[in-house]
């Protein structure tokens, strides 16, 4: 159990930059998950905390020793990897006792923290298996028993569950959870998936091109992001352009008042889908309200929701998830119909593909 | 890079070694061979005067008019046998297949002066064909000269062209096929418009391997030329003629062969960069089943082409257990002729084995780290070093041979005996059989693996062997006794660095054909042919696991 601290760190590869001015600090026992797009860098943060990169600046310290010089392989922090890569070639209690060797732990000593770490991720009676006889779960299983093992002073994750399919990964996810806690090791998780990461974690740290955008905790992502590129990635939103007159702000499409700032710069209007309402015809909002007028696209009904698409003017589409609705999966693409929006639903951010939140 | 982090990490140490091991053993004999043929050998100041030579005395541009000549032609006949081979056995139902693939993997690996003076034995001035149609009054033309030696080389090089072609074949989707057929063409043209293009890249590289080693190969020209020089026999002559003073010559003439093979890599490589096909495997090639005389006309030809290609082979062993008196043949069965090679050459056969053993101890390690640096260190270096897996294949024997002599003879290394250059030329001529097939197991393992044993507390080097060796540990197998194979048959080099102690197989054979004692040579080629086989046989058996060992 270890907290991390991480201060100005920063990689480059040849002139790309790949970390850029990275501070962090996770306490100790704390889940903590860097999610993100492809290529915004979190692999790169993991991979230099468990020393597979050399960082350009910057200091990384564990319980507040820097560990920047150490090799990988004497950093003890457990790395669970993203294709399991457990050991083809001997069975799953070599697999796991392979630290605990490395460590010249006793045989006995061995033999019991194996049994107990196989206990705690169900794979007692696989012991003896090789790894091509078990599953892509059961490898993962393999992986995380292995790393804990250890009894590192950091638990890094990358991407464990992306190889698994939908229904395991929602079952593992919830026993990674429960493990880590029961543990309380301080755990760094890598994900580019936003729903893994809410569900997951204590703090999500968004990324995006080597800059970390905001960290804090699943509610506040989701209900306050920092800027517009937290806002589109994490639960995605709806972006409306607004025209300023003055120091008012108002819909280009639909035309009403619903900023009033002294702000010069371009402001977007956010709303996510879930608070997007369509309905059928032109209907007037109330005063609490903004409609839009727009016409009917696309409605795909997968079960439990509905999403619908539609296009306001100029072509722009507008995504709304909403329970399903016959009288909306019914209509014709091209009707004519109404997106309401609660203005209390309403979030503000400046226009650039990283603008920081207004109000 | 922060403090101590990445300061003398192992694989930079490693690869540190590994540079040097290939600068002193393969860059220093090259570069000694290209400085000596600037060299006048009795002024031993620079000069072109050996190049002029070269170009301009009929003696060396015969010979390299020569060489060109059979290598082109064997490299065509090659062609000729090998592509229709591959089209048969991979697009038509055929008896026997495995055994036909087997064939031609023995006649790839036997040595190619085997089937030369086995020629000999059946078309040579007193062979048993030529004496069978001389009895009946048909005049036979001799083996001997051009012509022969290009016989030999499309019968030995062939196996190069069809199994590549046939891997390519197997590998074209057959959708590129299908949509030909759906769009008008007749079976004839779209094999000619689309099969062949497709699998064109295999076919030139197959060629290119035939005529780099035609161009390169000492024996056949050796023993069948009779006055037909080429190259390689004029280098190994004019090397034995200038002993104890500077081989300028020699070495003038093994530039030449040089720059012959790097032309040839140069082609390939264009056709090679022109056309990359790739091909998802959606769709697999189908077989189909001929009937009646096409049936028949296929197996004939199939059959007929490995087995005419395993004769010489054939007639050594048969040959090696006729009686003997002497070099005579006395008629009828015996085994003098093995119990004349444990009187007078059995230390023949245990320096082979401990020559090329230690040779491939040397490779099996090597290999393994090489590959390594290659495969998973991304640096300049590693690049570099990766380059250098190829100049091997590029030096003909003899050559390779005199930079060692004039490299290691004299200098900080002179007192190397011949044992140990021996050892070594095998070593580093051979080291890229290991590497590339430990390179292509390692490919397949991915790197997580062992950066999971290093963050679970193994330093490298633990890493590596706990986890890395066990894990390529088949290509490892099939890459040193590949190793191994060709440098128990390897002649030309050995021909110009043995001495009295350290005589080997083929040399052996090889003095034994030229003293007209064929018993001898049969019988110690069947040895070596006999402990081919098995390597063989080995590969195999490592092959077949490696698909299913570790996934």
């Amino acid at each position: 159990m270890a907290s991390v601290e991480i201060t100005g760190l920063r990689k480059l590869y040849g002139d790309v930059v790949a970390l850029s001015d990275i501070n962090i600090s996770i306490p100790s026992g704390s889940f903590f998950t860097l999610l993100g797009p492809s290529g915004c860098g979190k692999t790169t943060l993991l991979r230099t905390i468990a020393g597979f990169h050399a960082q350009n600046a910057g200091q990384i310290l564990v319980d507040g020793k820097p560990i920047e010089g150490l090799p990988a392989h004497r950093r003890d922090v457990g790395m669970v990897f993203q294709d399991y890569a457990v050991f083809p070639h001997i069975n799953v209690r070599d697999n796991v006792a392979f630290g605990l060797k490395q460590r010249k732990v006793s045989a006995s000593e061995i033999t019991k923290r194996v049994d107990d770490v196989l206990d705690v991720v169900q794979l007692a009676a696989f012991a003896d298996r090789m790894p091509h006889e078990l599953s892509g779960g059961q490898q993962q299983r393999v992986g995380l028993a292995r790393a804990i093992v250890i009894r590192p002073k950091v638990l890094l994750m990358d991407e464990p569950l992306s190889n698994l399919d939908a229904r395991l990964r929602v079952d593992l996810r919830a026993e990674l959870r429960r493990i880590q806690r029961d543990l309380g090791i301080t755990t760094v998780y890598v994900t580019h998936d936003q729903e893994e990461a809410l569900a997951m974690s204590d703090t999500v740290c968004v990324m995006h091109q080597g800059v970390i955008q905001q960290a804090a905790s699943p509610l506040d992502t989701y209900l306050r992001p920092l800027n517009r590129f937290v806002a589109a990635f994490v639960g995605g939103n709806n972006f409306l352009s607004l025209a300023k007159t003055g120091t008012q702000f108002a819909l280009e499409s639909g035309g009403a008042i619903v900023l009033d700032t002294p702000l010069k710069a371009d402001i977007v209007c956010a709303v996510r889908p879930e608070t997007l309402h369509v309905s059928p015809g032109r209907v007037v909002p109330s005063d609490t309200e903004i409609a839009i007028p727009a016409t009917l696209l696309d409605v795909s009904f997968v079960g439990r929701e509905m999403e619908v698409v539609t296009t306001i003017d100029a072509g722009k589409k507008m995504k709304s998830l909403a329970r399903p609705d016959p009288a909306i999966i019914g209509l014709q693409a091209g009707s004519a119909v109404t997106l309401i929006a609660n203005l209390d639903d309403l979030s503000f951010f400046e226009a650039s593909e990283t603008g920081g939140r207004v109000g | 890079m922060t403090s101590a982090f990445r300061k003398p990490d192992f694989w930079t140490v490693v690869t540190g070694v590994i540079l040097v091991v290939l600068v002193v053993l393969l860059l220093f004999p090259i570069v000694r061979v290209l400085m000596l043929s600037f060299v006048d050998a009795d002024t031993l100041k620079w000069t072109l005067g050996n190049y002029v030579e070269v170009f301009t005395r009929n003696y060396y541009l015969s010979g390299l008019r020569n060489t060109l000549f059979v290598g082109i032609f064997g490299t065509l006949g090659a062609c000729l046998l090998g592509v229709p081979l591959a089209f048969f056995t991979a697009r038509f139902r055929l008896k026997g297949r495995a055994w036909i693939s087997t064939l031609a993997i023995l006649v790839l690996v036997a040595p190619p002066f085997i089937g030369a003076y086995a020629w000999i034995m059946m078309l040579g001035s007193n062979g048993f064909i030529t004496n069978f149609f001389e009895r009946i009054g048909i005049d036979v033309p001799t083996i001997y000269g051009a012509h022969g030696i290009i016989l030999v080389f499309t019968l030995k090089f062939f196996p190069f062209v069809f199994l590549m072609t046939q891997t390519a074949l197997m590998a074209v989707n057959k959708s590129f096929e299908d949509a030909a057929e759906n769009l008008g063409c007749t079976p004839w043209q779209r094999f000619v418009k689309i099969t062949l293009p497709l699998v064109f890249p295999a076919i030139s590289t197959g060629a290119i391997i035939c005529f780099v080693l035609s161009i390169a190969d000492f024996g056949t020209p050796a023993i069948l030329g009779r006055g037909f020089r080429t190259l390689s026999t004029i280098a190994f002559s004019a090397y034995r003629s200038e002993l104890g003073g500077l081989p300028t010559m020699a070495v003038t003439v093994s530039m030449i062969m040089i720059v012959i093979s790097m032309l040839a890599l140069l082609v390939q490589r264009r056709i090679l960069a022109k056309r990359r096909y790739a091909s998802s495997l959606t769709n697999l090639p189908v077989k189909t089943q001929l009937t009646g005389w096409r049936n028949a006309a296929v197996h004939g030809f199939c059959h007929g082409v490995v087995l005419i290609a395993m004769l010489p082979t054939l007639v050594v062993v048969y040959t090696s257990f006729l009686k003997t008196n002497g070099p005579v043949f006395v008629g009828g069965y015996g085994l003098e002729s093995y119990d004349r090679i444990l009187r007078t050459a059995p230390e023949a056969i245990t320096n082979s084995f401990i020559f090329a053993g230690a040779a491939v101890v040397l490779i099996m390690a090597f290999s393994a780290l090489i590959s390594y640096v290659i495969v998973r260190r991304e640096t300049a270096i590693s690049g570099v070093i990766d380059f250098l897996m190829m100049v091997p294949y590029l030096i003909p024997g003899v050559v390779m041979a005199i930079g060692f002599v004039t490299t290691f003879r004299s200098g900080f290394m002179s007192g190397m005996g011949a044992a140990w250059l021996l050892i070594l030329l095998y070593f580093i001529r051979r080291l890229p059989y290991g590497v590339r097939s430990t390179a292509s197991s390692l490919r397949q393992i991915k790197p997580s693996i062992e950066e999971a044993a290093i963050n679970l507390g193994a330093p490298p080097l633990s890493a590596f062997l706990k986890i890395t060796v066990p894990l390529i540990l088949p290509g490892l197998i099939v890459g040193s006794l590949m190793g191994f194979i060709t440098a128990i048959n390897e002649l030309s080099g050995t021909l110009i660095l043995y001495d009295a102690g350290t005589i080997t197989m083929p040399v052996s054979i090889y003095l034994a054909v030229l003293d007209g004692e064929f018993g001898l040579a049969a019988a110690l080629s069947t040895v070596l042919l006999l402990c081919t086989g098995i390597c063989v046989y080995l590969v195999f058996r490592f092959t077949e696991n490696r698909d299913n060992a570790f996934i």
